[in-house]
């Protein structure tokens, strides 16, 4: 399960995992996992394209390539902290403000674990011009994420 | 750092209850200020405050020509803040389901010696839990492929 909290520009998603925080702490930081995961559908990450120098200042990053056309979305993220297997933070300086992602791992203690992922400093990036239409639709959809929090 | 970008004060402006709630009734249409306090026991002050906030953010006007200057609802901070957090959900949504799957594969390979929930990596030099330098119980077994 994914919860989305929109709270002044940051977003927060909590998940349980059935597996143990130092597997899924390893599937986070090695590129060998990564590459089976890190794009979303009809987005592919291969292995060559993912560089992670896991050090506090070390590289993270990823260049995802869209299915289709083959369109490149590179990330370039800075590792900020690491402490396995109960934390990762990295930033991305190219985003405006720069864009700290922070996951922590927490031990449910019966073989589960639990990622909160949280993201601050909403980017103008992410802005689009076009996007005008659905006055109503899109008031509905917000107020359905506040109803959730 | 302290950020202003527009979708930070978006969502900050979204942050309150009774401002969320003056939007849901201007999406209904114009309002005064008098008209927009009434369901609410604050004062026209604090509604002017909150009228303030949400001018801020660009998510209402109020017309300048009227004599009691009605709001008007503005989509267009609410839907990039919207698109923001429908393509964040989904990208980290659809990540995680594939790290879901990915880790159910890795573990059907190589299920847990205990016979509880499933926990171990297929290769053991992924899995950070494994300590090469230590022996394996007794009883552990090493078994790795599924019966036929």
């Amino acid at each position: 399960m994914t919860d989305i909290h929109p709270n002044l520009g940051e977003l927060t998603y909590v998940r349980t995992w059935d597996a143990p925080r130092e597997l899924v702490f390893a599937c986070m930081t090695t590129a060998e996992h990564l590459t089976h995961f890190w794009g979303p559908t009809g987005v592919s990450t291969p292995i060559g394209n993912i560089t992670i120098d896991l050090r506090p200042g070390g590289v993270f990053e990823t260049i995802m390539v869209n299915d289709a056309d083959g369109t490149e979305f590179a990330s370039r993220g800075v590792y900020v902290e690491i402490d396995p297997p109960e934390k990762l933070v990295w930033t991305e300086q190219d985003v405006e403000g720069g864009m700290t992602t922070s996951i922590t791992f927490k031990d449910l203690g019966d073989g589960r674990c639990e990622t909160t992922t949280h993201q601050t400093n909403v980017p103008e990036m992410f802005r689009s011009p076009d996007v005008q239409a659905g006055m109503q639709s899109s008031f509905e959809k917000m107020a359905a994420y506040m109803a959730t929090i | 750092m302290q950020t202003t970008d527009p979708l930070s004060t978006t969502f900050a402006a979204l942050a309150d209850p009774t401002r969320r709630a003056i939007l849901s009734r201007l999406a209904d249409g114009e309002a005064t200020v008098n008209e927009l306090s009434s369901p609410f026991d604050v004062s026209l002050q604090a509604i002017s405050r909150h009228l303030k906030v949400l001018e801020r953010a660009g998510l209402i006007t109020r017309r300048r020509d009227a004599q009691f200057r009605p709001c008007r609802f503005e989509a267009e901070p609410l839907d990039h803040a919207v698109e923001w957090i429908d393509r964040h959900r989904q990208v980290w949504g659809e990540r995680f389901d594939q790290l879901e799957a990915h880790l159910v594969e890795l573990q059907r390979r190589a299920p847990r010696p205990d016979g509880r929930a499933p926990g171990a990596a297929a290769d053991p030099s992924l899995d950070p839990s494994v300590d090469p330098s230590v022996d394996p119980p007794t009883d552990r077994t090493t078994h790795k492929e599924q019966p036929s």
